[in-house]
């Protein structure tokens, strides 16, 4: 009878979310353009920079940018050091460059998480952790629901971020 | 004649004055400030920290020493410092992290006895530094209310380098001891933290604990959190604000067939950061 009762509740699961199970279609990518703006101080820096994705159950599926100069630094960007960076030296290598100047960026998220798969669909967390010496921090978040339609999100600027703009595109 | 006179009056104002300072110092909370709780620096690095004892949080005051400063590593072992200062109102020692986890920072204090008795017609509490053994010698005739106490006071923080480790948590068996539950390396403002309570190896209910944030002197409330631990040692709360705080937890029980004491009263000073959420 429990058993019975069990494989009721699974097959009435994959009923109610059959999408949830597949994976974000292959032409699915998301555009992000990133703006940091130019701020007047005598002391500044190049911020340090990191954009990233978490699943719904917070664990990180990728890092898409990492900008900072040396590793003695990355603790500084405090959230994304003790969700990715701290667990997975080998990631870290592969994925930081140097820091960059104000001015407006582009890149473009393959939908693949740090092993190479694509993602499942599903609600994810877009995170945003830029941290400039003698300056300030932000960490802005943003939730994505990733199906098969197109959508795109805009978070407002702040003082050490421009105007983001997400672009989920399926072609 | 005079200059004798003075002498004497020096040296006993001299010996009141220790006296006096060394009661001071032994009311003063001691702790533990490191420069840095976490390290990201590939092949490891140096870390300062400061060594006082004092009665607002964080704030220099006695220069309590570095000497017995010792790192848990990863693996469980100890090792000394390198460098040890001893300053007018603190002590400072740096280390260099090279290995990758959690090491645990403590000075290793030694326990101190003190005997409480009451004697003279009008029954003047008082009390001596000496233990159950050295008591019989020294206590006067018609000694009333005897009791020796042994306390010890463990003054640690936990340092990361890279991935979180646990193996440094581990107890001794002796004394209060604190484990974490939640990884000092994540606690974050904002967020619940769980930490559990030993009392000679075993979980202790009724730990009283005071948790404050720095920087007191720039607020007008200490704003510290007051819990006590439950059945299982556990206890829970929240520091809302990001910032380094200083956990004391104090408990005192009764001993049994101890050769040395007939109380103890045991504390854990620890110091940790919650993060920016």
């Amino acid at each position: 009878m429990k058993i019975k009762n069990l494989s009721f509740l699974l097959v009435s699961l994959y009923l109610a979310m059959p999408s949830w199970a597949n994976t974000i279609p292959d032409t699915a990518t998301m555009e992000i353009q990133f703006e940091l703006p130019s701020i007047k101080s005598s002391t500044y820096v190049r911020p340090y920079v990191a954009l990233w994705i978490e699943d719904a159950q917070k664990t990180p599926v990728r890092t898409i940018q990492l900008w900072v100069g040396k590793d003695e630094w990355l603790k500084d960007l405090r959230s994304w050091w003790r969700k990715v960076g701290r667990n997975d030296p080998i990631l870290v290598d592969a994925v930081t460059s140097a820091t960059r100047p104000a001015g407006q960026y582009r890149f473009t998220w393959d939908g693949l998480d740090d092993q190479g798969k694509r993602v499942q669909q599903g609600e994810y967390t877009f995170h945003v952790e830029v941290v400039r010496e003698h300056g300030g921090r932000n960490y802005l978040r943003q939730k994505l629901v990733l199906l098969e339609q197109s959508f795109s999100k805009q978070l407002s600027a702040t003082q050490e971020t421009g105007q983001i703009t997400l672009n989920y595109q399926v072609k | 004649m005079l200059n004798k006179k003075i002498n004497v009056f020096a040296v006993t104002c001299s010996m009141l004055a220790g006296l006096v300072f060394s009661n001071i110092a032994n009311a003063h909370t001691g702790w533990i400030l490191p420069s840095h709780f976490s390290i990201s620096k590939e092949g490891g690095d140096w870390l300062t920290f400061d060594v006082t004892a004092a009665n607002a949080t964080f704030v220099f005051d006695k220069p309590a020493s570095a000497d017995m400063a010792r790192v848990v590593m990863p693996d469980g072992r100890q090792e000394r410092p390198g460098f040890v200062l001893r300053g007018k109102r603190r002590s400072v020692f740096d280390f260099e992290f090279t290995e990758q986890g959690t090491h645990k920072v403590l000075i290793k204090n030694a326990p101190r006895y003190i005997t409480h008795f009451k004697a003279g017609r009008r029954d003047t509490p008082k009390r001596m530094r000496v233990n159950k053994v050295e008591r019989a010698a020294m206590l006067p005739e018609e000694s009333r209310d005897v009791e020796t106490s042994v306390m010890f006071t463990r003054v640690e923080s936990y340092i990361t380098v890279g991935k979180p480790s646990v193996k440094a948590f581990e107890i001794e068996g002796k004394y209060l001891e604190l484990k974490p539950i939640t990884h000092p390396a994540d606690i974050v403002a904002e967020e619940e933290v769980r930490l559990q309570f030993y009392f000679n190896g075993k979980v202790q209910a009724g730990v009283k604990v005071e948790i404050v944030r720095e920087g007191v002197p720039y607020r007008n409330q200490q704003n510290q959190i007051e819990v006590v631990s439950d059945e299982q040692g556990f206890i829970t709360f929240i520091p809302q604000i990001a910032g380094r705080y200083l956990l004391v937890a104090k408990h005192q029980g009764v001993i049994t067939d101890d050769l040395f004491a007939d109380k103890m009263r045991a504390s854990v000073n620890l110091t940790f950061e919650a993060v920016l959420p």
